[in-house]
């Protein structure tokens, strides 16, 4: 039936998406690829969820059956949750479905048929806006849409055929070193300025006495390697937004940027008067960290 | 022999974007670079060529500017580049970046994998992997941190929101790395030397036989207004932390 499908691996996002879909006046369905997901979904006020079932347990594998499964039912419009697997099974649909798609929009609209949406681009430096019509696929994260309660949805299971020539060996948790950083409340962030990998000492102590989490830039972490990978900040990493966030000799390129923009206060300390970092700051020391950070450290001890 | 692709894009250099005060953007100076996190599907796909005792070979979709990358992306360990040149990827959006590319993948014989990260630096759009995978009917892995190859089986590590997944399948595959794959190496004077003698396959719009028309019609552009306070605290130093340490009790985030 024609409408608005919607799928996010994560039961919040598929409430948002059903949402937004409702307030556009479609039908709204969800999709989802076991009774357990559709039981956590079914009161979110979609007009249907759909269990695809194909006894794959990788929902990627799905890519084709779901491409011909929203033709078959003579979709308007595809929307999934930007997160790493929505991403994924997203632009499988749009190339077995051979039509349009925008990834991780910043907003959206649709109107008889027509998607008018806005994204980042440039690490999130630029805004551009995107006009598609006809049946697309657009990705959309976390938190855009008020989730909504309603009346519990028919579920209904449809068989289908998965693609099981990728095959699952192993799932681990991530394990997290320390708080998660996207919900931390004050971090401080460690760049390539910092010399040696002894002196993350003095992010340490300026964390101990602020309460901060330690987050960093991607050269850290991958060049460096001297902080895990999940405590880098930035397009590919994580993304925060805490009250307050510290860089010391981060220079601030946009991949870095776009993961600090929700910060209520951006404070920069770097030795560069002209690093970006400052013009995406509230407040700035162009000065050495070697020096300034210790004596901040001394003063907030004092203080707090 | 066996082929590696690794697909690579070149980009406008974000550091060089001009932002006027009606917020409108200005692109005509900015440089061109090869994408941030291609360097590093580049070198990953120099190390599987090894691995599977074949050939790695640059594959781009562009404009004639592209041709500024060819030596760049040869002296990072290709053996070979193929470039489609036209305009048209000037315009392009994820469907026909995917259909170019998988145009001249399927000229080449004994392909066994092709690599994309997982996304460029201008876009970070994430499709082109996925849909590679539709377009040539291969088994796709995105999100993928670590690669083992044995024989024609490729196992990955792909990094999701809170899992570390493996998975393994049968090549050929298209995958998509993450830019913790490997480091990509500054290349050395005498790379660079050897870049200048490697082949370069060139192909023109009507060599790849597709339709260039996107079907996202891109209606607007502008910058992203920062709204912050940029203050830079003066005086000496002493001054300066004294200066922040009230503005900081002041804005309640201590």
């Amino acid at each position: 039936m024609a409408g608005i499908y919607v799928y996010s691996d994560q039961s919040r996002i598929t409430a948002e998406l059903i949402s937004f879909a409702r307030q556009t006046g479609a039908a709204a369905f969800a999709l989802c690829f076991s009774i357990e997901q559709a039981k956590a979904i079914k009161d979110f006020g979609a007009d249907k969820v759909y269990v695809l079932q194909g006894g794959s347990p990788l929902v990627e594998n799905y890519g084709r059956a779901v491409a011909d499964f929203l033709k078959s039912q003579g979709a308007d419009l595809f929307l999934v949750g930007a997160t790493a697997r929505g991403r994924d099974i997203a632009s499988r649909v749009a190339g077995h479905s051979d039509c349009g798609m925008v990834s991780d929009v910043s907003s959206v609209s649709w109107t008889e048929g027509r998607v008018s949406c806005e994204r980042l681009m440039y690490g999130g430096a630029v805004i551009q806006e995107e006009l598609l019509s006809g049946f697309c696929v657009v990705s959309i994260p976390a938190g855009k849409f008020e989730a909504e309660t309603g009346e519990s949805s028919e579920i209904v299971v449809v068989e289908v055929e998965a693609d099981n020539r990728v095959i699952l060996v192993d799932t681990a948790p991530i394990v997290r070193e320390g708080a998660d950083l996207s919900a931390a409340d004050k971090v401080i962030c460690v760049g390539l300025g910092i010399e040696k990998e002894e002196d993350l000492q003095l992010a340490k102590d300026l964390a101990d006495v602020l309460g901060a989490e330690i987050g960093c830039t991607r050269g850290i972490s991958e060049e460096r390697h001297w902080l895990p990978v999940e405590k880098y900040i930035g397009i590919s990493g994580a993304a925060i937004k805490p009250q307050l966030y510290i860089s010391m000799g981060v220079s601030g390129q946009v991949q870095h940027v776009v993961g600090i923009r929700e910060s209520k206060i951006i404070v920069a300390v770097d030795t560069n008067e002209k690093a970006p970092i400052f013009r995406a700051a509230d407040y700035g020391i162009v000065g050495d960290l070697y020096e300034i950070i210790p004596l901040l450290t001394r003063a907030l001890k004092k203080d707090l | 022999m066996s082929k590696t692709i690794v697909c690579y894009k070149w980009v406008k250099d974000e550091a060089d974007i001009k932002v006027n005060p009606d917020l409108s953007v200005d692109l005509s100076k900015a440089k061109g670079k090869i994408s941030d996190y291609d360097k590093n599907a580049i070198e990953a796909a120099v190390q599987a060529a090894r691995l599977l005792a074949g050939k790695s070979i640059g594959l781009t979709f562009g404009t004639p500017k592209t041709k500024q990358s060819l030596k760049d992306a040869l002296s990072r360990g290709l053996e070979e580049v193929c470039w489609i040149n036209t305009e048209a990827a000037a315009e392009a959006d994820g469907i026909v970046t995917s259909k170019a590319l998988a145009a001249a993948i399927k000229k080449m014989d004994d392909v066994s994998l092709v690599i994309c990260a997982e996304g460029a630096s201008d876009t970070y759009a994430r499709q082109t992997a996925p849909r590679l995978g539709a377009l040539l009917q291969w088994p796709v892995i995105t999100s993928v941190s670590k690669i083992q190859i044995n024989g024609d089986i490729l196992s990955a590590s792909r990094k999701l929101d809170d899992c570390i997944e493996t998975v393994k399948v049968k090549l050929p595959a298209v995958i998509a790395v993450l830019p913790e794959i490997c480091n990509a190496p500054i290349p050395g004077l005498k790379a660079v030397m050897a870049a200048g003698k490697k082949p370069i396959a060139e192909y023109q719009a009507g060599d790849i036989g597709i339709d260039f028309t996107s079907k996202s019609q891109v209606s607007g552009l502008k910058a992203y207004a920062m709204n912050r306070k940029n203050i830079i605290l003066e005086g000496d130093t002493s001054e300066k932390i004294a200066s922040l340490v009230a503005a900081l009790k002041k804005e309640g985030v201590l």
